[in-house]
């Protein structure tokens, strides 16, 4: 049994001690960050004083308050909601047309999809620099002047006009592109693990392929559609590198084309450097993400998924 | 009622030649196996006949209308898998249900429909419950009735009994067996237990490598095999082969003693200019002893082994390069040392002669 521990203890050993390295402490850190006036990064003046809840306080405040904040509040909602739509049904659609193409088309099919996740991000949030760029060497101004949809070149992202419409549009296309393969590497690999005699026992009952999917494919796959959506609403409440190069790169308003998290690293590192605000709006986004994240999972039935022990024979 | 008719039916997946030019008739009303080893085709035949594969080549009849573009439901198959596939998210009386609802049937009919075939089946007390919460024999149940809700004109059965114990298999294919003759559903049966197939089998069609190697009663398959394939492949233990000599009087030699063959084969041997000549025997048709017996064909060996098993021993003797087993009551068999010279008695008309250039059967070639 020692000797069991100890063999435990070496092969978990190193993960565990990464895992403490890189997220538990940190995670300590900003929450002990957030009880501090830290400002500017000044370490040794700031970690030792307290000053309670002062920082949320604020944080409070300026939600109430501060227009811009709104802005960013509403623009994480409408982001992290109608992304995840995308991610989720998209990821499901793709993962859905691949499983009944054959397995060469399937395979190619799915790289192509799987192409923004592997290009780096700067590399990838260029592109799209590009792209949605401002004056007539845009890719999207200059198809739109070709085919005189507009007479000069538009800011989608930046002219006050289309906001926020046109930010919201910019970040949530880049970010949703990202995002689906995951739901349809997931949902494919799933799929793919139904025993094939399932498939044909269907067709065999007279089922068309929608009734597939209907009956067999999306019921077997329940947990997964519950897992890909939690874990896809966690990354997109958290993530901002891409959406903040696009917002460093003058593409979208840096007003409306702002999240909770974004905001949150340039509090921190950009803008004001404050860091004891930013540590009480990070650590307020993960309680939010955890609530969110179990309001999710019994929504979607999470319990229920855990069989009933079997019968009597 | 249905006769099933495949013409020349041929099944590629790339390169493999799964199913090579497949003519058969299935008759109306008959249980008939499709008996194989792995890999021999008899899933992909099956397929091909509840039309979830298309042939590569060939047509498909069902009576006398070609079914060959029709899809599984329109050819209205019912099928029952190895591995049961039965929908593990459905109770059993969804399962059941399944293929009547997407035919759009009223409620009260698929109600009524769902209790007849449990009733039938005994399986009225399982309809409340998951896949996951019966047994392998019960599973195996409601997997057939689900095939048979439909009252399908055809009923396929690829391996239905493989998954259960051993006691559970013999008991459960007997039921199979009464139940396919009092529905008198034309039925296709695959297995690779020739025993199994022995057993339930109207007619059992041999298929290996794609290749039908004989079709026939059971009586037909294992009394008088078609080719050597058959021969070796049929029977627990299956066929003994023994390799001969012709020589200029007409009589076999073979490790030191000698056999006069019946004319006829004599004649065919004469017709096909044979120098050697396989020769079979079923295990059952030699008695091992420590003399010669009076009218048998004798051949002398060593005593390898005695594996007794109840009231019958199967008892190994190597005879020159050849190793032979036979079956003899165990008390007889336990007289004998091993490792002592014996005498394999054969009935020498039991006995088969193959071609060893074609391994087929004489008799099978046309005089
Ligand atoms: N979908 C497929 N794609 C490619 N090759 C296949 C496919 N199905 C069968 N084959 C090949 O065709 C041949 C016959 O396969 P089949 O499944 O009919 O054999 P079987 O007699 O049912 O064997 P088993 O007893 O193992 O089930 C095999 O060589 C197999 O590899
Ligand atoms: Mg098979």
């Amino acid at each position: 049994m020692r000797i069991r521990k100890a063999s435990l203890l070496f092969f978990l050993g190193p993960a565990l001690l990464v895992v403490a390295l890189f997220y538990i402490i940190p995670l300590f850190l900003s929450v002990y960050i957030s009880f501090t006036p830290m400002v500017d990064w000044n370490v040794n003046r700031y970690l030792t004083q307290f000053i309670g809840l002062q920082n949320y306080e604020r944080l409070f405040h300026i939600v109430m308050y501060d227009p811009d904040m709104r802005a960013v509040v509403i623009t994480t909602v409408v982001f992290v909601l109608v992304t995840l739509i995308i991610n989720v049904f998209g990821g499901l659609l793709l993962a859905l047309a691949t499983y009944f193409m054959d397995e060469k088309m399937s395979a190619t099919y799915q790289g192509l999809w799987l192409l923004p996740r592997m290009t780096p991000i700067a590399v990838y949030s260029l592109l799209w620099y590009y792209f949605f760029h401002s004056s007539g060497i845009g890719i999207l101004n200059s198809i739109l002047l070709k085919l005189h949809l507009i007479d000069h070149p538009i800011a989608l992202g930046l002219d006050p006009k289309y906001l926020p419409w046109g930010a919201w549009f910019i970040i949530i296309f880049v970010n949703g592109l990202v995002g689906v393969s995951y739901g349809m590497i997931i949902f494919y690999s799933a799929f793919k693990s139904i025993p094939k005699e399932l498939i044909i026992a269907a067709r065999v009952d007279g089922a068309s392929t929608t009734r597939i999917i209907k009956h067999i494919l999306l019921p077997l796959t329940k947990w997964h559609f519950t897992f890909v959506t939690v874990w896809q609403m966690f990354s997109l409440l958290m993530t901002y590198a891409q959406t903040f190069l696009l917002v460093e790169w003058r593409v979208v308003d840096s007003t409306w084309g702002q999240t909770w998290a974004l905001y949150v690293f340039r509090t921190a590192f950009t803008t004001t450097k404050d860091q004891g605000l930013a540590a009480a709006a990070s650590t307020f986004l993960s309680i939010i993400g955890i609530v969110l994240g179990i309001v999710a999972l019994k929504a979607l039935g999470y319990e229920k998924m855990i069989l009933e022990p079997k019968g009597d024979i | 009622m249905v006769s099933i008719r495949l013409d020349k039916v041929t099944k590629r997946f790339g390169k493999v030649v799964a199913v090579n030019n497949v003519n058969l008739e299935i008759e109306d009303g008959k249980l008939y196996v499709l008996l194989g080893p792995s890999g021999g085709g008899k899933t992909t035949t099956l397929y091909l006949i509840a039309g979830i594969y298309k042939p590569t080549s060939g047509r498909i009849y069902f009576n006398e209308k070609d079914v060959t573009d029709l899809t599984p439901a329109e050819r209205n198959v019912g099928l029952v898998f190895q591995n049961y596939a039965l929908y593990p998210h459905m109770k059993v009386y969804d399962n059941i249900a399944f293929p009547l609802r997407l035919r759009k049937e009223p409620k009260s009919k698929i109600d009524s429909k769902v209790h007849e075939v449990a009733k039938f089946l005994r399986i009225e007390n399982l309809l409340d419950r998951y896949p996951h919460q019966l047994s392998g024999g019960q599973q195996q149940r409601v997997a057939l009735a689900r095939a048979l809700v439909k009252e399908p004109s055809v009923l396929l059965l690829d391996e239905p009994l493989s998954n259960l114990d051993a006691l559970l298999r013999v008991y459960i294919r007997a039921e199979l067996k009464r139940m396919q003759q009092d529905l008198g559903i034309t039925s296709v049966y695959v297995t690779h237990d020739q025993s199994e197939a022995l057993a339930i089998a109207d007619k059992i069609v041999v298929i290996n490598k794609g290749i039908i190697q004989q079709e026939g009663t059971p009586e037909q398959i294992y009394e008088n095999p078609r080719n050597v394939f058959v021969a070796t492949f049929i029977g627990n233990p299956p066929m003994n082969i023994v390799k001969g000599a012709v020589l200029e009087d007409g009589t076999i030699e073979t490790t030191g003693s000698r056999l006069t063959p019946p004319p006829a084969v004599l004649e065919k041997i004469k017709r096909l200019k044979l120098k050697n000549i396989l020769m079979a025997f079923r295990p059952e048709n030699a008695v091992v002893s420590e003399h010669p017996m009076e009218g048998r064909f004798s051949p002398m060996g060593d005593l390898f082994e005695v594996e007794p098993l109840g009231r019958d021993a199967v008892v190994t003797v190597t005879v020159g390069e050849f190793v032979i087993k036979v079956v003899m009551p165990t008390k007889e068999a336990m007289q004998l040392r091993i490792g002592s010279k014996v005498y394999v008695n054969i009935d020498p008309n039991t006995i088969k002669y193959f071609d060893p250039n074609t391994e087929l059967n004489l008799e099978y070639i046309e005089a």
